[in-house]
């Protein structure tokens, strides 16, 4: 794939060169400050940018702003953006002009390596990869709604599939058969009233969608 | 005639009172000659304080005994005197109160006696008088409520003479929130000091502790990747959880210190963002306390804020019941007003209402703590059936 970097540290900056030139992916362009995303962007047209939040020239949310810019100019650009913390704003300001080709993760999270470039595969793909925290967060604040008839399984489940995760990732992670998982999310959208979805990408949305609903 | 007689003995009591207090500056006036004579050769400078402050309470004294006669509380203001023996000598000293209560010493030693005296032979006569005028011709007495017009007289000469000018009281009350801001500055700093303590003992025990831990796996993974490469992939696991955790922790003590989301959205947007994820329907109002060409608040100010609404909308959530909130952010000059007002059930400060100390217990102080940390202030009103609204109001040089 091509990948565009916007990260303004050099340690970090040149360990995502090498991490994605390793695994087979070509770095076309680096962006080291918010001005430059945009125009990177626009000039190479990547398969995913890969940006950081917080950038020069004010470091506040720069690359956040140039991911919400772009996909103004590019629409359906995957995005994956990093962050040191995460933040539940955030994520709803990504996700609020669709949840295609859109993630959000830790930082932290790169150094799982096989993770990472499958979340940045799923992202470029048109796929959802939201952080794990970001998860915990929009299903803890729900207070006295049908959450709370969730058994815990099906509370795993369904915090997988808002973090973009595909039936047989979840299989594997809960270790559990595929037609186990498949059981579950039904329980789990019959539980939430939620119309029932097929497997792939409409299923994350309407996740999301019922999570982000506060 | 009765009626008469006990009010002319309580103004003759007042008048007493005030020839005692008159026979006591007597003494006083030579203590004031020997610490003036001490201070003159500086051995008795210790003594200045001492001797001006029982000056102050005998005008104490009188200013409540003219109180309570003319029913007109009389002012005071001191500057206080405390600290050093060189400043509090320089308070004494400098008060312009001091002065004016030994204007009225000197002339209270005058007055207070010769009322005393003029009342003795009011009484004298008026027994007389009023004893054949009333008792003889049923006349309503006239002699003995001149002794009430003694008492009178004397009290607002007391009056006029105790009254602090406006100068002074202003002097006072400047010294007052000196004092004050005294109190409230070592208490910032104490609390600025326990926070660093607390933020190195964190980085210490957590982030740093995790770091080593995780550095001698490495080392041994590195020692075991010929001989046992099964052990370094396990070591190099270890290691990799480590460093993970390390990282959550870092973002937890940085969160603790100035959450980033306040440099990255300013103090409204990091509300707004605390009201989205608080899981209540919460409004926030917080019309022009931001904008392009205002100055923002001092970063101490925003976290302060920050983590003041967090906890309130935090036990709103929690315990109030209620599924709404309301969030005020008001600038004013010099302040910044937070008023967080929810729909609940209130009873916020019995501790009943708060098992395991939410909001009752360690939540409010904690919140207390903070505002009185910047010399804010933090009031909470909740009545048992609700509502809980909380302001706090924070000095901010915008």
């Amino acid at each position: 794939m091509r990948v565009v970097i916007a990260e303004d540290n050099a340690l970090l900056r040149e360990g995502m060169v090498l991490l994605l030139t390793s695994a087979g992916h070509e770095v076309v362009a680096v962006a080291g400050s918010g001005p430059e995303v945009l125009p990177a962007l626009l000039e190479h047209r990547p398969d995913v940018a890969v940006l950081d939040v917080r950038m020069p020239p004010g470091f506040r949310d720069e690359g956040l702003r140039a991911a919400l810019a772009a996909r103004k100019e590019i629409p359906d650009l995957p995005v994956l953006v990093l962050s040191q913390y995460v933040e539940e704003t955030y994520a709803a300001e990504l996700l609020g002009g669709g949840a295609s080709g859109v993630g959000y993760l830790l930082k932290d999270r790169v150094g799982r390596v096989d993770e990472f470039l499958d979340a940045l595969e799923r992202v470029a793909a048109g796929g959802t990869a939201l952080d794990p925290e970001v998860v915990t967060e929009l299903m803890t604040r729900r207070r006295d709604d049908p959450l709370d008839s969730l058994t815990p399984r099906e509370r795993e489940v369904l915090h997988l599939m808002a973090e973009g995760r595909d039936n047989a990732t979840i299989a594997k992670t809960l270790v559990v058969s595929d037609r186990a998982v498949s059981k579950h999310i039904g329980n789990v959208f019959a539980k939430l009233s939620l119309p029932p979805s097929d497997s792939g990408h409409r299923r994350v949305l309407a996740v999301l969608a019922y999570l982000n609903k506060g | 005639m009765r009626e008469t007689v006990h009010q002319a003995g309580r103004a003759t009591a007042q008048l007493m009172k005030g020839a005692g207090l008159a026979l006591v500056s007597y003494l006083y006036i030579a203590l004031l000659l020997f610490t003036a004579v001490a201070t003159a050769i500086v051995v008795g400078a210790g003594v200045l304080p001492e001797t001006v402050l029982l000056l102050r309470r005998m005008a104490g004294f009188k200013r409540r005994q003219v109180g309570a006669w003319s029913g007109k509380p009389v002012a005071e203001a001191y500057a206080p005197l405390t600290g050093e023996l060189f400043e509090r000598v320089r308070a004494a000293t400098r008060d312009p109160s001091t002065y004016r209560d030994l204007r009225w010493l000197f002339a209270h030693f005058g007055y207070g006696l010769v009322l005393a005296y003029v009342s003795l032979i009011v009484w004298s006569v008026g027994l007389f008088v009023d004893g054949v005028w009333c008792g003889l011709l049923k006349r309503p007495a006239v002699v003995l409520p001149l002794l009430s017009r003694l008492a009178d007289l004397d009290a607002s000469w007391s009056t006029v003479l105790l009254t602090p000018s406006p100068e002074a009281r202003r002097s006072a009350e400047l010294a007052e929130r000196v004092e004050e801001l005294t109190v409230t500055r070592a208490g910032a700093v104490a609390a600025h000091g326990a926070e660093l303590r607390r933020i190195e003992r964190d980085l210490h025990d957590g982030a740093q502790a995790r770091l080593v831990a995780l550095s001698m796996r490495v080392g041994l993974a590195k020692r075991a990747y010929d001989k046992d490469p099964d052990a370094a992939r396990k070591l190099l696991d270890d290691a990799q959880n480590q460093a993970e955790e390390a990282l959550t922790e870092l973002r937890h003590v940085v969160r603790g210190i100035h959450p980033p989301i306040l440099t990255d959205r300013g103090l409204v947007g990091a509300v707004r963002a605390l009201a989205a994820s608080s899981g209540l329907d919460v409004a926030v109002d917080a019309d022009g306390v931001e904008g392009e060409d205002l100055p923002r608040a001092p970063a101490a100010v925003e976290a302060a804020a920050y983590f003041v609404i967090a906890e309130a909308l935090t036990n709103a959530a929690k315990h109030s019941g209620s599924q709404r909130a309301r969030v005020e952010l008001i600038r004013t000059a010099g302040r910044l007003r937070i008023v967080v007002r929810d729909e609940g059930q209130g009873g916020a400060e019995t501790p009943a209402a708060a098992p395991g100390g939410g909001m009752g217990g360690s939540g409010l102080l904690g919140m207390r703590r903070r505002a009185a940390a910047l010399d804010g202030t933090m009031e909470v009103s909740s009545p048992v059936g609700g509502p809980t609204v909380i302001e706090v109001e924070l000095p901010c040089a915008w």
